[in-house]
């Protein structure tokens, strides 16, 4: 039988969550370390191009002055005026980096360079053959209007834009495809149960049902005995079978909310559940105040079931439950096994256990928050490894 | 006491001074009178061959000592018609010292407006 994905299956498990945010923060990081580096070398590779288009200009101006320079030479000291031009400035140095003369706005020099940017200016150093007043290095200055810088900004930002973007949504079906083994188990296990637990309903109801009619002061104490424990058995399964019906079919059905006394609504699940907790020796703690909420019954009986449920499955023999009903809070606890501290987080996971002692799918919880989550409640799991759990539930 | 110490001081340095300007009045400018090429031009020769300070002193110093021609920065007609200038008697600091008055005298840094 082909079951379509519900609503439980869509939305991701915390583990699920936690291996796709580790994916995606590293592939964010390699995409966005990738580009950084691509726009580093298409920086370097247009400043280069716009440098070697300078460099002939910059390069005809440095053998004109030198023409000058060695006019200079010849006819220094009755000539001292160093030659001026309007299209660029310039400087000669010696050959032990000492300025001889200078006109440049930046004298921040680079001897071992070619030709480079400064902060709003190009360099270009010739290096003079003949030493003409000393000179071995002549300094050719042009001021550099960064045009160009903004036309690769723009490209950087625009083109890097595009392949972030494309990259990220290349991310997102490799995360799909990182995620599908995971998810085909999930819809599998989905599918199982919702073919399993659609043949339950029928014997399961006749057993119940049974045990009800059937006449207890006829029977001798060791039948009794039997069947109480039928009886506990039958609705140990019958609360997995609602959890299960309710994951698989019912979830999806229209919400009839309705105000509920609460009090009266734990009272009767309490008495539902007092033989499973006798069979353990539980000693039950019930302090209820009068409190209404507005809800689907079937869903906070789910609630409150799952909790009730779980605090005398996981409790110890001769332990306590205790069930705390206030004005906006129910707090169930028990005085269990307890969860470690790194469990807590992954409580509400689906299929997640932490106690293979006892039976189950691990769904009540899950069950529990989706109806929390979506009725705008909150709950709180206060847990000790050996000395019991607390569940706070707030509305 | 101090103003004697002063006084001592001022008369060494100006005679320090007095004797570098000696050793180049005396020993280059008395020689290059007959030449036909100025200090100044042979300087100007100096440095478009040896560049900055240190190497045309180095050079300068180097010719003054082993005066031959090919390491001369003189023309050929120039060293054909006048020869090569004989090896200097000069103790090592009297050639520093005159060196050092003839690149004052002569170099271009601070004299290009």
């Amino acid at each position: 039988m082909l079951v379509s994905k519900n609503r439980a299956t869509n939305s991701l498990l915390k583990s699920e969550k936690k291996s796709l945010f580790r994916f995606l923060t590293l592939y964010v990081a390699m995409v966005l370390f990738s580009i950084t580096l691509l726009s580093l070398f298409y920086y370097q590779s247009q400043e280069k191009l716009m440098l070697s288009d300078q460099r002939a200009m910059l390069t005809k101006y440095a053998y004109i002055q030198t023409k000058r320079l060695k006019v200079l030479h010849h006819f220094f000291d009755e000539r001292i005026d160093y030659p001026r031009d309007s299209r660029f400035k310039s400087a000669i140095y010696d050959m032990e980096n000492i300025k001889i003369f200078s006109l440049l706005d930046d004298e921040n020099i680079r001897f071992h360079k070619e030709i480079y940017i400064t902060n709003t200016h190009i360099h270009l150093v010739k290096t003079l053959d003949e030493f003409y007043l000393g000179t071995k290095y002549l300094i050719i200055e042009v001021e550099d209007s960064g045009a160009w810088r903004g036309e690769i900004w723009k490209n950087i930002i625009g083109y890097g834009s595009i392949a972030f973007l494309f990259f990220m949504l290349f991310g997102l079906y490799l995360a799909k495809l990182f995620l599908k083994p995971m998810r085909d188990s999930l819809l599998l296990l989905d599918r199982f149960i919702k073919d399993t637990t659609h043949e339950l309903n029928t014997p399961l109801s006749a057993i119940l049902a049974n045990i009800e009619m059937m006449d207890t002061d006829v029977m001798v104490e060791k039948n009794k005995t039997k069947l109480n424990r039928i009886n506990i058995a039958a609705k140990t399964v019958s609360v997995l079978y609602k959890d299960l019906t309710y994951l698989t079919l019912e979830q999806e059905k229209t919400n009839h909310d309705e105000v509920i006394d609460i009090r009266e609504l734990v009272y009767d699940r309490a008495e539902y559940f007092s033989i499973l907790a006798q069979s353990k020796h539980l000693e039950c703690k019930l302090d209820l105040e009068e409190s209404t909420i507005t809800i689907d019954r079937r869903k906070f009986t789910r609630v409150i079931d799952n909790l009730i449920s779980n605090a005398i499955k996981y409790n110890k023999r001769h332990g306590t439950v205790g069930i705390e009903l206030k004005q906006g809070m129910l707090v169930i606890w028990d005085t269990g096994i307890g969860l470690n501290e790194e469990s807590i987080p992954f409580v509400f996971d689906r299929y997640i256990r932490f106690n293979n002692a006892e039976g189950g799918f691990g769904v009540g919880l899950s069950i529990v928050k989706k109806i929390v989550d979506e009725y705008h409640m909150s709950i709180e799991v206060e847990s000790k490894e050996g000395e019991g759990t607390r569940m706070v539930l707030r509305w | 006491m101090k103003p004697i110490l002063v006084a001592v001081l001022l008369i060494s340095g100006l005679s320090t001074h007095l004797s570098s300007a000696d050793a180049y009045e005396r020993h280059c400018v008395e020689c290059h009178k007959e030449l036909p090429t100025s200090l100044q031009r042979m300087f100007m020769r100096y440095l478009l061959v040896y560049g900055g300070e240190e190497n045309v002193k180095a050079g300068l110093k180097h010719y003054l000592k082993y005066p031959i021609k090919e390491i001369s920065v003189m023309s050929d007609l120039f060293t054909d018609n006048y020869g090569i200038k004989k090896k200097t008697t000069l103790s090592d600091r009297q050639i520093d010292e005159a060196l050092e008055r003839y690149w004052e005298r002569f170099k271009v840094l601070d004299k290009l407006k």
